[in-house]
């Protein structure tokens, strides 16, 4: 929503904001954004009102006895009684909402309907940003994208945004793609949520490690060639010393293997599998941008995947399939 | 006065005037119509340049000239961000008799790109389209309301004509079991089912919202009792598709986890018949969740095993720090356990076995590897169960009193 004051443009008002509720930096804003200079009222502000003063933003004021007649407004935050009726202090919550691969289609219904009752969506660049279409008007989306080897939020400070806007009374989605538990960082959203004292819950999600395969026709397990799947991360190298992956044991497993976050170290796991005893026959596939429109798909066999998927300009996000289950489905007309 | 009507743009030609935003937006709409484009303004925006650069439109670098422009044109779409401009382009087209979307006016524009949502149906897509005279918003807000009852399945989608042919088949994986755990996409399906055959682990409670004229056929299996074998549910799915129905093979968990969905699969295909995979949200990651315990955790487990069978178990990963997660296991559960400390696993790594995952009855057991079997029976744990072994289970709040 909008406020205009009933002022010429250029004015440059002085407004005093009193009542402020849980949605007082939008009101805070719009007043910002029409030249006013900015007070505000509350005798227990909160977190983000300590914020916008600390930014200098907005001057606080907590004690109660103040000379209104220095304002030219005294506006009672008029965000607040809209807010109230959904949010204060005590329905503060946090919800992991695991989104899926990406197409909309494949949120669950839990999920959308936490979206649809959302105050703050906390969202990744894989999250089925679809979705936000049908967030409250008004809701915050807060972007905390990771890009491979470009910008990103640190996990501490995704943590705290939860926390914070949760102890405001908002109701909080984290909403990302995949699931939330699937290298997710969903356990460490959720450790925070609860040593915040803040009720948190979960939305299990389709994992990307599953989905993504299944949407290129090829499943994780088969009847007669194998009753189960490891899911690894790849993202780094079997070498380098932060590795804790036992290859030796998934080489002899005889289970399907699916590696996430693989594309750039895809040509020294395969070499690693391979140095295990893996056969090089194994049937291999490589899918980046799994269930969406531009989703591409590259089959091979353990020794020639690599450079299929280099030639094919494989990128992340993408999940490495390997196993004979990967060929046990014919390709669809 | 507004009549609604469906344009088929396909290989037909539309002129869109301006190159902001609002143009781009229409712009996609129009191409992924399979209209011919043409965009014609001084400059265009990103969306637009990436259209331009991959060959799905053409775009003269100029401004409009006149009704020559409009040569060709089935509709054309202005949007300069000038009134006095947009106001020319429309009287030009009234002039030589095409159809104008003057987007900045929607009091005057004679046509309008409705507020739409579409379902993308088995048999064809499904659109509703909304118009408010002069609101776009609150066509909007109208257009929200009916996708909302779309992707909630309160509308039933069944189709009203007869096939002339095959029906169809898709594999819908259904989650755990409570209802919402279902996808949008899977809810879509089974609003369009003819017929649903289901599973015992399925989310059982959406069919009672099913039309009576649904026929649903249960397969449930019912460990240690007949069941209907796999050869059978794929002669149902296939017999009943051919028959000219659409078929919801709605299941637990994930049609390709364990699921024996690659097996449906060919078998439709073999008849020819067309078949859709939508994925569900799978038991072996989601039970453990809905007893707190992630699969993975950054310092605790870096990766996870999914298995059923007893063959591969001597042979797994056996850090703690690895995560392992067992279906269908309650049965042989001391000799997996006994396999697992042969094959190196700590004897006090801990395990939770987790019932009724999602449902008000589920259940959580916790113990060490060594101990895990003697307690399942001490309490008496039945199927259907997910078993996880990895340190990952100390992080359930059920481990703080086992």
């Amino acid at each position: 929503m909008t406020l205009r004051l009933p002022l010429p443009d250029g004015s440059a008002p002085h407004v005093l904001v009193v009542e402020p509720g849980p949605r007082a930096s939008e009101t805070v804003q719009s007043l910002l954004d029409q030249g006013a200079r900015v007070d505000v009222q509350s005798p227990a502000p909160d977190a983000r009102l300590v914020d916008l003063a600390g930014r200098r933003l907005i001057t606080l004021h907590t004690e109660d006895d103040l000379d209104t007649g220095r304002y030219d407004i005294v506006l009672r935050d008029p965000l607040r009684a809209a807010a109230t009726a959904t949010t204060d202090r005590t329905t503060g919550r946090v919800v992991l909402v695991g989104g899926g691969p990406g197409p909309l289609g494949l949120l669950t219904i839990a999920g959308l309907e936490a979206v649809r009752t959302a105050d703050v969506l906390v969202c990744d660049r894989l999250a089925p940003l679809a979705a936000l279409e049908q967030a409250k008007p008004g809701a915050e989306v807060v972007h905390v994208g990771k890009i491979p080897r470009g910008e990103f939020t640190p996990q501490e400070q995704i943590n705290a945004i939860l926390v914070d806007r949760a102890l405001a009374g908002r109701r909080v989605v984290r909403l990302k793609g995949g699931d939330n538990f699937v290298f997710g960082r969903g356990g460490e959203e959720w450790n925070a949520c609860v040593e915040a004292g803040i009720p948190v819950e979960v939305v299990p999600g389709v994992s990307s490690s599953i989905a993504v395969p299944a949407l290129a026709g090829i499943p994780l397990t088969h009847r007669s060639l194998t009753q189960g799947f490891v899911v690894v991360s790849g993202h780094v190298t079997p070498e380098d010393p932060r590795s804790d992956i036992d290859w030796d044991a998934l080489a002899r497993l005889g289970l399907t293997i699916v590696i996430l976050m693989g594309v750039a170290a895809l040509p020294e796991i395969t070499a690693r599998l391979l140095r295990a005893g893996l056969d090089p026959a194994t049937p291999a596939a490589s899918i980046a941008d799994g269930g969406m429109p531009s989703q591409r798909l590259v089959r091979g066999d353990l020794a020639t995947l690599p450079a299929a998927a280099a030639a094919e300009d494989i990128g992340a996000p993408a999940v490495t399939v390997i196993g004979p289950a990967v060929s046990a489905l014919l390709p669809q007309a | 006065m507004a009549l609604p009507v469906a344009l088929d743009l396909t290989g037909r030609r539309v002129v869109a005037i301006g190159g902001g935003p609002v143009s781009a937006r229409r712009v996609m709409a129009f191409v992924e119509e399979g209209a011919i484009v043409t965009v014609i303004a001084p400059w265009i925006c990103e969306d637009l340049t990436d259209l331009v650069t991959t060959g799905e439109i053409a775009w003269l670098e100029r401004d409009y000239v006149g009704v020559s422009d409009l040569d060709g044109a089935r509709l054309v779409h202005t949007a300069t961000g000038e009134a006095a401009a947009d106001d020319r382009v429309l009287t030009d087209a009234d002039t030589v008799g095409i159809w104008c979307v003057h987007a900045g006016d929607a009091g005057a524009t004679p046509v309008a790109v409705l507020a739409r949502t579409t379902v993308s149906l088995p048999d064809g897509p499904l659109t509703v389209a909304t118009h408010a005279a002069g609101d776009p918003r609150l066509a909007v807000r109208a257009r929200d309301a009916v996708a909302e009852h779309l992707a909630t399945g309160s509308v039933a989608l069944q189709r009203s004509r007869r096939r002339d042919g095959a029906g169809w088949v898709a594999l819908v994986g259904g989650g755990p079991g409570t209802d919402a755990l279902l996808t949008i996409r899977g809810r879509h399906l089974l609003s369009t089912a003819d017929v649903v055959v289901v599973d015992r682990l399925a989310p059982r409670g959406l069919l009672a919202d099913l039309p009576a004229s649904v026929r649903i056929v249960d397969v449930g299996k019912v460990p240690g009792r007949h069941a209907v074998t796999q050869d059978e549910i794929n002669a149902v799915l296939v017999e009943e598709a051919l028959a000219g129905h659409g078929v919801v093979r709605l299941k637990g968990g994930d049609p390709y986890v364990l699921g024996r969905g690659g097996e449906e699969r060919l078998a439709c295909e073999a008849h020819g018949i067309p078949v859709e995979v939508v994925p569900g949200v799978t038991s072996a990651i989601s039970v453990p969740a809905a007893a707190g315990i992630p699969v993975t955790h950054r310092g605790v487990a870096r990766g996870f095993t999914v298995v059923t069978g007893h063959e591969e178990i001597p042979s797994l990963p056996s850090g703690r720090d690895h995560t392992l997660v067992l279906l269908m296991g309650v049965a042989g559960l001391q000799r997996t356990t006994d396999l697992l400390i042969a094959g190196g696993r700590d004897p006090r790594c801990p395990v939770a076995i987790v019932e009724r995952g999602w449902l008000p009855d589920q259940r959580v057991t916790i113990a060490t590897l060594d101990e895990i079997a003697a307690t399942a029976t001490a309490v008496g744990v039945e199927s259907p169960a997910v078993i996880v072994v990895g340190d990952v289970v100390a992080l359930s709040p059920h481990a703080l009193t086992p």
